[in-house]
């Protein structure tokens, strides 16, 4: 039963929808926009006329390039290392019970809620008692302790979903533990692993607060904006912001899409909540 | 703390094999555990509370500092930059109710009407956020410079006086503010909302006469836990946020993020840097605390991750 | 010479106190490298243990011998030398590449002294190198530097071209016979602003705080710069000027930013909103403010009449620098007239070499005629210098201009 009063309310609901999602669209828009600016001289903030030659040159300003290629270095490291010592933890506390998992599930959520100028003062006051010298090294350390969290919480989602009875097949029919996991679990927990490497990627490539306070001379890709900012970030800046987007975007849909045909496969119903896989 | 039982672990229940076996069985989730956890003690727990050492210690940039467990750093910096501290309440304050009174509506709108778009419009909340902080708060300078489109037409209609502008004013960093942790709010509302039981929400319309009773006694009670969980992953996150009112405000807007960046970073005054940040440490692990009378740490945790 | 850093030095050594006698040593050598007017006081000094590395009086008898260069890697501010036809590398980098048969890497990551300081500080406290050949410290970062022996001082043989430098910037206090720095450009820090948002002509420092500005108006967050050009508009010589001074200068400055006239205090960052017109008036530098009127024809630099203040950014060899040699190549190359003026062309700053005027005179006869590039005598009786106030009480100025900053 549908009233007149009703669609009103959902009308106005969307509209509201709407212009929240045009809002958070607002910069996207002037992102992408400018990285098609021909913009004369040394600024790109007013529309100058439509130009390819940044996307064509991105490379052109330099110590950009190199930043962006350090960025993606670490994002890499990050993930490895973030989804191989988060899996192991989450696989840890759903599995099993022992003493400590209270305590542990603490330890993981923390460092999602603690605000990240103090994960960065904190690292950097640590580094420098430390006597460790700010760099790559350390810039890595900072961003598998942040995304840490994000691994073991995305996967440990997987890992209650999923069926137990084929590993416990696999166990009765004498295969060990070791076997069990590497054969079993792990493959099972594959579109699980892809979103939290996805994740943890998209965190670790974008991360400026915490890369500021450690990175010490090293310039990633935020970094490289932020000082490139204070005189006028150049139309090239826009094109890589614009290609993370759409990469990390394509990763996504595929992600999507393998998980659905996976879930296909084993006849469980597609987790409706998880439009991202994340 | 409060945690919903996991699923039974299948295997070491079954009794198969003698108690050495056992006893390897109960060393495996320790080896699983420990790498994970040796980075989290040694990468965030030791260095949050080491900020205590370096906050002690006195002396100045150039010649080095030294330990002399000077505590009364605390209130002194408190003290000084007790302006910046409260406008760090104030603005994620302000910031998190927008977020809330903008992200509901958008939630509802998602979780019961949107029908088939509600990934699309899922996926299209999260999509601007795989953008660097720094390019996105520098794209809403060109947005809301004092010549630019927006700044003409508030003029033009009236909202803003002639001589108005938005760049470098206090609404432009809540508004930032708002802007970058709007999802953080929208989807543990969205989930909360999403797990709701039509059947009661159909029940309480039939039950009450009007909408609004109905929405009042049902529908924000279930909401409740996403409210919480939101606001609290938009409030304390947003207390330490200094890029929107260094990018987007001035002097007079800056918060306690500023001044521990530029303390640890340009000043070298590493005591009175590592004691704010301390102190604001405490202050989240003190609402994290009250959160955890309210909800699980599980409910906050994927919602953090959502 | 500074009595305090002195009666500090005894009463350290005397009293044991926790300041270690390295500090002491270097916080005297401090005192005494900013108060080195005084050459007497350095010739005695020459001989204290600690020091004698850091003594700018000691002629040097480095010597770099000619080895292959590889890659150079130097560090300078943005925007801050000749730049190749669309969007092409510099020729002044290319032609040094060429002479020299090595590489550069050109980083454009020198964005304000006490930040840069503060990245590379570790490196320099543990003894070691900085990723880097060559740096462009403003006078006195590259005082600091040098002070704590974080320099090398360069092999004169291998830069015969020092003789082209101009007369003025041969004997700067900190490094009195330029063992260590060469100047890379010098520049006025005044007034840059809009007639035309302003709606007149600016004539005066104090026009900075003219409420129909209000918000519309930014300062430097470097004391050094705004304070002194606000002690001069207060009628008072910023060079000699004292801490109290600058305390109260900052004092006002604090006054304006609360009341909101003071819009942001910013590093080099300025120059954005100043060609978006966010800015109408603002402390600011000569160079910048003749490359942006290619952006915006509208803006003027002014010269206030009270005055204004003068510096140079000055080229580095930090310690355990790959290539120190090389980096004395491009020091060499640089102050050849010829690549000076294609730099002085681009830059628009202050050209610290001789000749070079004569050589833009033909190729760009506008342009040898600025002011802001070639000043004459009447303009540079205006410019005053940086102060000299001591370790210690620059400390207190910097913390006061960081509370007025808000951070």
């Amino acid at each position: 039963m549908r009233t007149t009063a009703d669609r009103i309310r959902t009308w106005l609901l969307g509209t509201w929808s709407l212009l929240a999602i045009l809002f958070l669209f607002a910069p996207i828009f002037v992102i992408v926009l400018f990285s098609f600016n021909d913009n004369q001289g040394r600024f790109n903030f007013t529309w100058q006329g439509f130009t390819l030659k940044h996307w064509k040159e991105p490379f052109a300003v330099a110590g950009l390039g190199e930043a962006m290629g350090t960025s993606l270095l670490i994002a890499l490291f990050t993930t490895l290392i973030a989804v191989a010592l988060g899996t192991f933890v989450a696989l840890a506390l759903v599995r099993y019970r022992w003493r400590g998992r209270g305590a542990t599930n603490g330890l993981v959520f923390l460092p999602l809620a603690t605000p990240e100028v103090v994960l960065g003062a904190a690292l950097l006051g640590w580094f420098l008692t430390m006597g460790l010298v700010r760099g790559f090294v350390t810039v890595l350390i900072a961003h598998v302790m942040f995304t840490l969290g994000y691994v073991v919480i995305t996967v440990r989602a997987r890992l209650e979903g999923m069926d137990t009875h084929i590993e416990e097949a696999a166990a009765d029919l004498g295969a060990g533990q070791v076997t069990t996991l590497w054969k079993i679990t792990l493959p099972l927990l594959a579109p699980g692993l892809a979103a939290a490497a996805l994740l943890s990627f998209a965190i670790s490539i974008d991360d400026f607060v915490v890369s500021n306070f450690t990175a010490g001379q090293t310039v990633t890709f935020p970094l490289f904006v932020y000082g490139a900012a204070r005189q006028g970030v150049p139309p090239q800046v826009n094109v890589f912001a614009t290609a993370i987007l759409v990469i990390v975007v394509c990763l996504m849909f595929a992600n999507l899409a393998w998980q659905r045909r996976a879930a296909r496969k084993e006849g469980i119903p597609v987790p409706e909540a998880q439009p991202l896989g994340i | 703390m409060s945690e919903a039982v996991a699923p039974a672990p299948g295997k070491g229940s079954r009794g198969r094999g003698g108690p050495s076996l056992r006893r390897r069985r109960a060393l495996i989730p320790l080896l699983f555990v420990l790498p994970g956890l040796a980075w989290l003690i040694l990468f965030y727990a030791i260095p949050i509370v080491s900020q205590v050492w370096v906050s002690t210690q006195t002396g100045n940039p150039d010649d080095g500092f030294v330990q002399t467990w000077n505590f009364s750093v605390y209130p002194d910096a408190v003290s000084e930059y007790l302006p910046q501290i409260g406008r760090s309440f104030l603005y994620a304050g302000t910031a998190t109710l927008a977020c809330l009174i903008i992200s509901f509506p958008l939630a509802y709108f998602i979780a019961f009407k949107a029908g088939r778009w509600r990934n699309l419009m899922l996926l299209l909340i999260i999509l601007p956020f795989f953008t660097s902080l720094i390019v996105r708060v520098v794209a809403w300078q060109t947005l809301l410079t004092d010549d630019g489109l927006v700044v003409n037409t508030l003029q033009a209609i009236g909202i803003l006086g002639p001589d108005g502008r938005l760049l470098a004013t206090t609404f432009a960093v809540i508004a930032g503010i708002t802007y970058n942790f709007l999802p953080f709010m929208a989807l543990p509302l969205y989930a909360s909302l999403e797990r709701m039981d039509r059947t009661l929400l159909e029940a309480a319309s039939d039950l009450y006469a009007s909408k609004i009773t109905a929405f009042r006694k049902v529908t924000l009670p279930l909401a409740a836990p996403g409210i919480f969980a939101g606001t609290l992953l938009t409030f304390i996150p947003a207390i330490g946020d200094y890029i929107n009112a260094q990018l987007l405000g001035t002097p007079n807007q800056f918060m306690v993020g500023n001044v521990i960046q530029s303390q640890y970073l340009t000043v070298r005054d590493y005591p009175t840097a590592a004691a704010l940040s301390f102190v604001v440490m405490i202050v989240v692990l003190i609402l994290i605390a009250i959160a955890l009378r309210f909800v699980s740490t599980r409910q906050l945790s994927e919602a953090a991750a959502a | 010479m500074a009595p305090e850093s002195m009666d500090l030095f005894f009463e350290k050594i005397v009293e044991g106190d926790d300041v270690t006698r390295r500090s002491a040593l270097k916080r005297l050598s401090a005192g005494a490298a900013m108060m080195s007017g005084s050459a007497a006081f350095l010739a005695a000094c020459g001989g204290v243990e600690g020091t004698s590395n850091n003594d700018a009086n000691q002629d040097t008898d480095v010597s770099h011998p000619k080895t292959a260069i590889g890659t150079l890697v130097v560090s300078n501010w943005p925007l801050y030398i000749d730049e190749g036809k669309g969007g092409k590398p510099s020729p002044t980098i290319t032609g040094w590449q060429k002479a020299n048969d090595a590489k550069m890497k050109y980083l454009e990551d020198y964005n304000d002294n006490e930040e840069f300081y503060a990245k590379v500080r570790q490196e320099l406290e543990n003894d070691q190198g900085i990723g880097r050949d060559l740096i462009m410290p403003t006078d006195w970062m590259a005082a600091r530097w040098i002070e704590q022996g974080y320099a090398i001082p360069k092999d004169k043989n291998n830069v015969p071209n020092e003789k082209n430098l101009i007369p003025t910037l041969r004997k700067p206090p900190y490094d009195a016979n330029r063992n260590y720095t060469l100047p890379w450009q010098s520049g006025i820090t005044g007034i840059g602003y809009n007639p035309k948002k302003c709606g007149r002509k600016l004539t005066s420092v104090n026009d900075l705080f003219d409420p129909k500005f209000k918000g519309r108006v930014t300062m430097f967050s470097e004391w050094r710069d705004s304070a002194g050009l606000v002690l001069l508009g207060m009628g008072k010589d910023s060079q000699t000027a004292s801490k109290d001074d600058y305390l109260e200068a900052i004092n006002k400055i604090g006054e304006e930013s609360s009341k909101g006239q003071i819009r942001r205090f910013t590093g080099n960052d300025y120059t954005t909103d100043l060609a978006k017109g966010n800015l109408w008036a603002c402390v600011a530098w000569s160079g910048d403010l003749v490359q942006l009127k290619a952006e915006n024809p509208d803006l003027e630099f002014l010269i206030p009449e009270e005055g204004a203040v003068t510096w140079s950014d000055n080229m580095l060899i930090p310690q355990k620098a790959k290539s120190p040699y090389g980096a004395e190549t491009f020091m060499n190359y640089v102050d050849e007239p010829e690549i000076a003026a294609n730099i002085a062309e681009y830059v628009n700053y202050f050209c610290p070499v001789e000749g070079v005027k004569e050589i833009l005179t033909k190729r760009n006869p506008e342009l040898a005629n600025n002011q802001l590039i070639f000043p004459d005598k009447a303009t540079t009786d205006q410019l005053r210098q940086y102060p000299n106030l001591g370790a210690a009480a620059d400390r207190e100025v910097t913390a006061a201009m960081q509370k007025v900053t808000g951070s």
